[in-house]
């Protein structure tokens, strides 16, 4: 009992010196981790076993961890989530470098003629498409600047635009296991391939595409039809070519990426885990980044690694694991069936939008890490099936994320991004486009997974 | 003899602190920075007069804002950093000049050409300062007051290693009550000068 009441509260105050923002959130969560390990597991339960199972430094022994079929990982910190965040960083952090993503904005732009409003729809599904593979942060990131660019060269207000590249970011990232945190979470914690990622949110996903298009074309096509009607001149465009800041290096960076999505989806053939092709596409990275632009690109490479947000997933695992070893999930996971009268399909509805809700105003990260052992323990104990409810919980987050400007990482950096150019994005015009659309998706999926799994 | 002065001038809500440091700014023929300036400077903000007359040197809120690495969503944080920036960046172009709030005292503290003020008042007198300037009774005005402060200090704080008011981080604490606003002015005048000449 104490060892939960103790866990629970150091969640808490985990969560809440998060959002007061007064210290860097993987020192809050690695303090929280330490206090975990020292109070929780040393003092309170006396279980070193409890220690042992959360640093769990046994996996990279353990062949699955690298190559076969791996039944997931079942408790403490997730070293395939940690391995194949690096190794993706490491990646993007190389593309950005070579001008990819810049290029690959304006290549598309000019192939509209610069026209807002198919710029529009373009945009919105680059940034579907690129987020199923790199982290939405880094999409939204180089997607705004390159519109806010755009916006001034075309004279439009580049605000709508990056309101719906942010929505579309997080939901191409909930369509696959890569798309974003959570589901690399709730992928290899619960042994899932990329491929059933792909076939189950991702169909759902792609439904819940084509509406938000139509969704934001409809919001937002007449003011920027004005905007461009109201263009006068001739206007000076960035031409593609100039993004690229060396053509061999571009070439080697652009077929890293493709050997990415290649591994990745692939990887329930090839037996790798993300672990593996974490470090593989990493090691691609900084060997084509030695080869094409020395060894001062790669210290440049190494040494822009986030590795903040490393050390904060690591102590938000055994946080998490305190809750886990101490019994408290076990309790929400009781709670939610009960709740749910053992109804398989009301599980599915409480878990959908609970997660919707929970990560329009919290970091989704710490809540699917959480939800993960609660829903793999409701599945056990009804003898339910644990896909549908992860998929559930996977659309849920990431979703979710979209209700408000602070619900997900990519929210955060599109509307900074728009407020340091000068278009600063309130809560209230954030809100207007954002919660209507995230509640008409998240109806959707909820729609979806009745004809498809109930 | 210094090339550069800039004096930072924090102050309590109703202490005459902005009189103080624009008559300070005039007798040193220098520029004075401060909520007007802020507002109306493309240079700092690039937002409408609207917006960053809402969001200057206001607190953040932290169940409305997040920051990843150095993004944040608060409109009220990204004036501010804008601010800073322009600060530092006058401040490195060897410019003089008087600031008024706006964390400068924590923001130039590198500067070896900075004083920091900190002004104050008795309490009577700030009520009946700003019961004269905004035309309120002394229980608004006092509402005024305590509401302004407790956002500055949140502002200042949240931004600073620095407490808001902490004796320990200025070079002068002065109860303007004391010598009257001319008098204040005096007397500070006469201590920059002196550090001017050093």
């Amino acid at each position: 009992m104490a060892a939960q009441i103790l866990a629970i509260l150091i969640f808490i105050g985990m969560f809440l010196i998060i959002i007061l923002n007064k210290f860097e959130r993987h020192i809050v969560t690695l303090s929280s981790a330490a206090l975990v390990l020292i109070l929780v597991f040393g003092l309170c339960m006396h279980s070193f076993r409890a220690i042992w199972s959360t640093l769990n430094l046994q996996v990279f022994i353990t062949p699955t961890f690298w190559y076969g079929e791996s039944s997931g990982n079942t408790t403490g910190i997730n070293w395939s989530t940690i391995l194949f965040i690096a190794g993706m960083m490491i990646m993007v952090e190389g593309l950005g470098k070579v001008g990819f993503f810049r290029w690959l904005c304006l290549t598309l732009a000019k192939s509209v003629r610069y026209h807002v409003v198919p710029l529009l729809i373009c945009f919105m599904a680059l940034s579907a498409g690129l987020s199923m593979f790199i982290d939405s942060i880094t999409v939204v990131l180089f997607l705004s600047i390159v519109t806010i660019e755009l916006g001034r060269e075309l004279n439009f207000s580049p605000v709508p635009m990056i309101l719906s590249e942010i929505f579309c970011a997080n939901l191409g990232g909930a369509a696959t296991m890569c798309g974003d945190p959570p589901n690399i979470i709730i992928g290899t914690s619960l042994g899932y391939t990329f491929s059933d990622f792909i076939k189950n949110t991702g169909l759902i996903v792609a439904v819940c595409l084509v509406l938000t298009v139509i969704y934001f074309w409809l919001c937002f096509r007449k003011g920027l039809k004005k905007s461009e009607d109201s263009r006068s001149g001739a206007t000076e465009y960035s031409k593609p070519i100039s993004a690229i800041t060396d053509i061999r290096a571009f070439l080697a960076g652009t077929a890293v990426f493709l050997t990415a999505v290649a591994l990745l989806s692939t990887h329930a053939q090839t037996g790798l885990s993300v672990a593996l092709i974490g470090v593989i596409v990493a090691s691609l990275t900084l060997l084509s980044s030695l080869i094409f632009s020395g060894k001062g690109r790669v210290k440049e490479i190494v040494a822009n690694l986030d590795y903040k947000t490393l050390l904060f997933f690591i102590g938000l695992f055994i946080s998490v694991s305190g809750l886990e070893e101490s019994g408290v999930l076990t309790l929400i996971a009781n709670f939610i069936t009960r709740a749910s009268g053992g109804s398989l399909t009301m599980i599915v509805v409480i878990i959908l939008w609970l997660s919707a809700v929970a990560s329009a105003f919290i970091d989704n990260i710490p809540f699917a890490a959480t939800m993960v052992p609660v829903i793999r323990s409701i599945a056990s104990a009804q003898g339910i099936s644990l896909p549908i409810l992860a998929w559930a919980l996977s659309l849920g987050t990431d979703i979710g994320g979209n209700g408000t400007p602070i619900g997900a990482s990519a929210n955060v950096v599109g509307t900074s991004v728009s407020a340091k150019h000068g278009h600063p994005i309130s809560w209230g015009e954030f809100c207007r486009y954002c919660i209507p659309a995230t509640i008409l998706v998240v109806l959707v999926s909820m729609l979806c997974m009745f004809v498809l799994y109930l | 003899m210094k090339s550069q002065i800039i004096v930072t001038v924090g102050r309590e809500h109703g202490s005459a602190g902005h009189e103080i440091a624009r008559m300070i700014a005039e007798q040193l023929q220098i520029r004075l920075y401060d909520r007007q300036f802020v507002e109306n400077s493309d240079e700092i903000s690039g937002y409408s007069m609207e917006t960053a007359c809402k969001a200057d040197e206001k607190p953040v809120n932290p169940f409305l804002s997040r920051r990843i690495g150095d993004f944040s969503n608060s409109i009220e944080e990204n004036v501010a950093e804008k601010t800073f920036e322009f600060l530092r960046r006058k401040a490195d172009s060897g410019d003089s000049f008087v600031v008024v709030g706006r964390c400068a005292d924590y923001i130039l503290r590198d500067n070896p050409n900075v004083i920091r003020i900190f002004i104050t008042s008795e309490y009577h007198e700030k009520i009946l300062r700003i019961m004269e300037t905004n035309q309120v009774s002394d229980s608004k005005a006092a509402d005024i007051i305590r509401k302004t402060d407790r956002q500055r200090k949140a502002y200042h704080n949240y931004y600073c290693d620095t407490k808001w008011g902490d004796s320990r981080r200025y070079d002068l604490l002065v109860n303007s009550s004391k010598l009257g606003i001319s008098g204040t002015v005096a007397a500070l005048l006469y201590y920059i000068r002196i550090f001017m000449a050093k």
